[in-house]
């Protein structure tokens, strides 16, 4: 399980464009975001946190290549040196033959290594307990977070009423 | 987002919902008893399920010598059965994938339920090859493993070996996908819940918090599972047409079983999801997210792979004569004629015919008729894989081995069985977790809500909430 | 800019490349054989090519406003110009017919009336592969084509005047939209069996009008990207974002794959029963015309899937062009080896047959003696300049439609939907 030592100040929004502009402005003036948790994608989200693009489909074009190479490679293999045989009056290594599993390997290892990829790298497990800072953001609350560990009383009060002030109906602190 | 919708659109989330209705209202159904209709449903599937552990039970006790099939028709209902709950499997990745490519909003209030259904389907398809084998305990030896018998590894270029390979590909890329879009709705289910039951669910929603960053990879992966998705879904009802086109054999051996056979699935399945939609959202009180829009939306699919799939039976049948070739001519006209004639005419009357009904809108927007229409349309769907197996090879090359195939008891059993299964399995499904993506749902609140979209759209882009910006602009 | 003005410089520009497609094919004529083969057939290979295109292009838009796409409206005017060449397609059709009537030219095996005397295949299919099926079902098909193309124009220019609560012209768009879909799937199968698969004429499959249709179709959408690319970069439709070249960079995309899948399935299919009356298809294909068959693949398949995976090339106009006429071509190239090979082995055997009294061996070395014939084993120059002036027509019409409505459908309902169109997955 993971460890979390922090210290939160967050506000909760009623709407996402409520959330929006308060990301705008915060990362306006210059405000570091600790976290933003939506209960849905929010899809300007990306754009308006300045979030570098998501390189999971580069993984798995790399996924779906070694299935691609593993399923020919081994039907080849089985059908040119291991165990040839003659099917149907076909060649041993009979190339139209083998597409079909060859795809189906590509996607089968795309997929799986995709979404085992996906679920390491977000430290997402049957399991793990993360630590939850509301539990209306699964509903219908949208909450931009501050890290304020190491903030003094007068940064927090600051950040405080920039959460007010943009529109958060509530704003909390939380350990995490 | 983008918000900008054009005035001419329907809203498709009736009731004025706020965020907080759509999760009470598609969160609620878990959390409650189940209800009287639910209750009665579940004794039915759970009835049938016995007949199939029964018939099951009495095919691997006694071999499928009590199946009907002999020497020449070694395939019947039960490779019928295959190729149907395959097809079936069909709609739901085709709603999350290909709907997503032709944006469709309609597709986020039935995607849930018909990827579910989707797995269902899949596992009901898988045991009808796997009960055919005699030897189910041998199962196995399907997969390529290092064995002690050379090895002697399996044949790559059988079709039906492909078939192994494609639909448990395909089980698995469906139950990935649908299981990663479910992980934050349990986290949904998780934080309204307490105690023992939020221990379980927050298993389930693998500990999901919502954060931006893993919102954003999930929508990555879903969007390329999707990509990889529409290929693979081809691809399985193509190998299962291989089965059958890869052969010499007259009335199987043509080139345009593959896409034909897709489009068959599609329009099979999409007539399953009617069914069970039309139901669920009766019991569950779900017609403001499953709402007519929907219904007809699903009809005009309907409508439209039913004639894409009578031009492939007219195609074939020209081509039958254009070919030239008599024992091709004789399997089309064994099939309009021959002693199986009546299974012809139910295929075409239920799949090319009866959908031409839904040109008409009172038609599609009627919630009776479109329920009677899509059992037609399973009906319709299961008499053509009857007439492509049963008829072919009761009227083959030698005229000494013709014979006539019946189904015993025992097959009926298993198929009836199955459908227990596939509803036992739906019905479970309805009681764990949120039948309709809450998350997905809420995303498209704003461009298809009715408050917002349609004749009664009461919030207007500039009146809305504070610090707001006109969305999809930016 | 929404006013296309068809400037004198294109014209002369269009001008002069329909003058080499004319000179081309001058030129094959006079040093063609004595049936003229070489040129009938690049006239076939073209004329069915750019009908097809218009015609796919008219299915796209009807599929699209049946699926209430909405964010094509943009892309709409070019793709109803497209339709439109459907009428010089039929006229450029007709040459063809009068052709087969005056026995002018010798593509198919079928119009040889003492051929198929002694022939009991083309006897059992000469009720339908005849001269008269050949010209009514052009006429009727094409002709049904173009009153759809003519009437879904003529409502889209109402739209943009005739606005009201009700979108009732809208509605009619709908309705004419959805009833040419099921006339189109049964039409281009009947249409395409005539004028393509007929040139084969003892060889069927029953895949062949889906996958000459997805050819069509990928051709039609790469052709939609060169001209908006074009457009833009003359100032017009601004507001055709990279959202929207994205989205028809993913049907060019997709489509070619489907197309592979196409083909895929129909050749495994065909190799793997190993039926001699099928496989005499791809057999001559790929012993005697091997380049422009692995070519095919890779034109088709290979080039647009690497290059268009990434999205962000589906961004990149000049990687987004550069494919889309690679594909273009491609596609050409595969229409090119649906038609030459059969019609080249048909000529051979006219030619033999009426070479002083032919003898059986003369017959077989009439077709398997030649190893390379320009013109029929690969495209050569004139091949390339009859394509040359196929598509200034193309274009010199499609020009001449776009001037005479706006760019830009303002009076479609999905307008404002069209112009804020992201490609988001939503």
């Amino acid at each position: 399980m993971r460890k979390y030592n922090k210290n939160v100040l967050y506000g909760l929004y009623d709407d996402d464009e409520q959330l929006l502009a308060a990301i705008h402005s915060a990362r306006e003036a210059h405000l570091e975001i600790d976290n933003v948790y939506t209960p849905f994608p929010v899809h300007d989200l990306e754009e308006a946190m300045g979030l570098s693009e998501s390189r999971l489909h580069m993984a798995g074009f790399v996924y779906g290549g070694i299935g691609a190479l593993f399923g020919f490679l081994f039907m080849t293999w089985v059908f040119t040196r291991d165990w040839p045989i003659i099917f149907g009056g076909k060649p041993y290594w009979s190339v139209p033959a083998f597409i079909p599993i060859t795809f189906e390997l590509t996607v089968l290892f795309a997929a799986i290594g995709m979404v085992v990829s996906f679920y390491t790298v977000c430290g997402l497990w049957p399991g793990v307990e993360n630590p939850t800072l509301d539990d209306r953001i699964t509903d219908d609350k949208f909450c931009l977070a501050f890290d304020v560990t190491n903030a003094d009383g007068g940064k927090v009060d600051a950040l405080r009423s920039f959460l007010s002030d943009s529109g958060a109906s509530e704003v909390n602190q939380k350990a995490i | 987002m983008s918000a900008v919708v054009s005035p001419i659109r329907e809203p498709l989330i009736e009731g004025n919902k706020t965020y907080h209705q759509i999760t009470e209202d598609i969160c609620s159904p878990t959390e409650k008893a189940p209800g009287m209709a639910w209750v009665m449903a579940f004794l039915v599937a759970i009835s049938l399920l016995a007949v199939y552990i029964f018939s099951l039970g009495w095919t691997v006790w006694n071999g499928i010598g009590t199946w009907d099939l002999n020497r020449t028709i070694g395939w019947g209902w039960d490779i019928t059965n295959f190729v149907w709950w395959v097809g079936i499997g069909h709609a739901g990745t085709l709603i999350s994938a290909i709907l997503l490519l032709f944006r469709q909003k309609w597709r986020t209030g039935v995607n849930r339920a018909a990827e579910a259904m989707t797995i269902f389907a899949v596992v009901c398809a898988g045991q009808f090859p796997l009960i055919h084998m005699g030897r189910v305990w041998l199962a196995f030896f399907i997969f390529p493993y290092p064995n002690t018998r050379g090895p002697l590894w399996v044949n790559f270029n059988s079709p039906l070996l492909w078939d192994v390979f494609a639909i448990s590909t395909y089980l698995t890329v469906s139950l990935l996908f649908w299981y990663t879009g479910l992980v934050p709705d349990f986290a949904t289910l998780r934080d309204r819940s307490k105690g023992f039951r939020r221990k379980i669910y927050n298993l389930f929603s693998f500990g999901w918090t919502g954060a931006g960053k893993h919102w954003q990879r999930w929508e990555s992966l879903s969007l390329i599972l999707a990509g990889l998705s529409t290929p693979l879904v081809l691809s399985v009802h193509t190998i299962v047409s291989f089965d059958f086109a890869t052969s010499v054999i007259p009335g199987w051996h043509t080139t345009i079983f593959p896409p034909y056979f897709v489009a068959g699935a599609i329009f099979s399945g999409f007539a399953m999801v009617q069914t069970l939609m039309v139901i669920t959202r009766k019991i569950l009180k779900l017609q403001q997210y499953i709402t007519l829009e929907h219904i007809e939306s699903m009809n005009k699919v309907i409508l439209l792979t039913g004639t894409m799939v009578g031009v492939a039976y007219l195609t074939e049948l020209f081509i039958s004569w254009y070919s030239g070739y008599i024992y091709e001519q004789y399997a089309f006209y064994n099939r309009v004629l021959g002693p199986y004639w009546w299974s012809y005419v139910g295929m075409m009357a239920c799949n090319v015919i009866s959908p031409q009904f839904f040109w008409v809108k009172k038609y599609r927007r009627s919630v009776v008729f479109t329920f009677f229409m899509s059992i037609f349309v399973n009906i319709g769907m299961w008499f053509e894989r009857f007439v492509i197996i049963a008829t072919t090879l009761a009227r083959d090359y030698l005229p000494s081995s013709w014979s006539y195939y019946a189904p015993t008891w025992v097959e009926i059993g298993l198929f009836v069985g199955t459908l227990g299964l596939f509803f036992t399995l739906y019905l479970i499904f309805t009681r764990v977790a949120p039948v309709i993506a809450v998350a997905e749902i809420k995303s498209i609140l704003k461009s298809a809500g009715d408050q917002y979209v349609g004749p009664n759209a009461t919030h207007h882009h500039d009146d809305h909430g504070k610090g707001k910006v006109h969305a999809g602009t930016h | 800019m929404n006013q296309f003005t068809f400037t004198a410089k294109q014209k002369t520009f269009l001008l002069s490349m329909m003058g080499v497609g004319l000179l081309s094919m001058v030129l094959t004529f006079f040093t063609d054989d004595a049936l003229h083969t070489r040129f009938w057939s690049n006239y076939l290979h073209n004329a069915t090519f750019f009908t097809g295109v218009a015609f796919t292009s008219l299915f796209v838009l009807t599929a699209f406003i049946t699926a209430w796409s909405g964010w094509h409206v943009l892309v709409k005017r070019v793709w109803e110009a497209y339709a439109l060449f459907l009428i010089p397609g039929l006229v450029l059709l007709s040459v063809l017919i009068i052709g087969l009537y005056g026995g002018f030219h010798h593509l198919y095996h079928w119009a040889d009336a003492e051929v198929v005397a002694a022939d009991p295949i083309l006897k059992g299919k000469a009720s339908f592969l005849n001269k008269g099926w050949y010209s009514i079902g052009t006429f009727v098909v094409v002709g049904a084509w173009i009153f759809f193309a003519l009437k879904l124009r003529q409502l889209s220019i109402a739209e943009e005047t005739m606005q009201d609560a009700n979108f009732s012209v809208h509605k009619k768009i709908r309705v004419w939209s959805a009833v040419f879909l099921p006339i189109a799937g049964f039409s281009s199968a009947a249409i395409i069996w005539q004028w393509l698969m007929s040139i084969d004429s003892h060889w069927y499959s029953t895949m062949y009008a889906w996958y000459a249709t997805a050819s069509w179709f990928v051709s039609a959408m790469a052709l939609t990207i060169i001209t908006l690319a074009y457009l833009k970069s003359l100032g017009y439709l601004q507001i055709v974002s990279d959202h929207h070249l994205h989205d028809i960079g993913k049907f060019m995309f997709a489509f070619s794959i489907f197309w592979t899948y196409l083909w895929f399935s129909q050749y495994m299919l065909i190799w793997y029963a190993n039926v001699g009356e099928e496989t005499v298809y791809f057999q001559e294909r790929l012993d005697n015309y091997p380049v422009l068959f692995y070519g095919n693949l890779i034109l088709n398949f290979v080039a647009p899937f690497f290059i268009l995976m990434r999205n962000d090339n589906k961004r990149k106009y000049g990687t987004l062009v550069f494919t889309a006429i690679i594909v273009l071509l491609g596609h050409w190239w595969d229409f090119f080896l649906m038609i030459k090979p059969g019609v080249y082995h048909t000529a051979q055997e006219v030619l033999a047959h009426s070479a002083a009294h032919a003898d059986e061996a003369a017959h077989a070395a009439g077709h398997h003696a030649s190893s390379f014939a320009a013109g029929f084993t690969l495209p050569g120059l004139l091949e390339i300049g009859t394509f040359i002036g196929f598509l200034g027509l193309f274009f010199f019409f499609v020009f001449s439609r776009l001037t005479k409505a706006s760019l830009v459908s303002t009076g479609d309902p999905y307008y404002e939907e069209s112009v804020h169109h992201r490609v988001w997955p939503f």
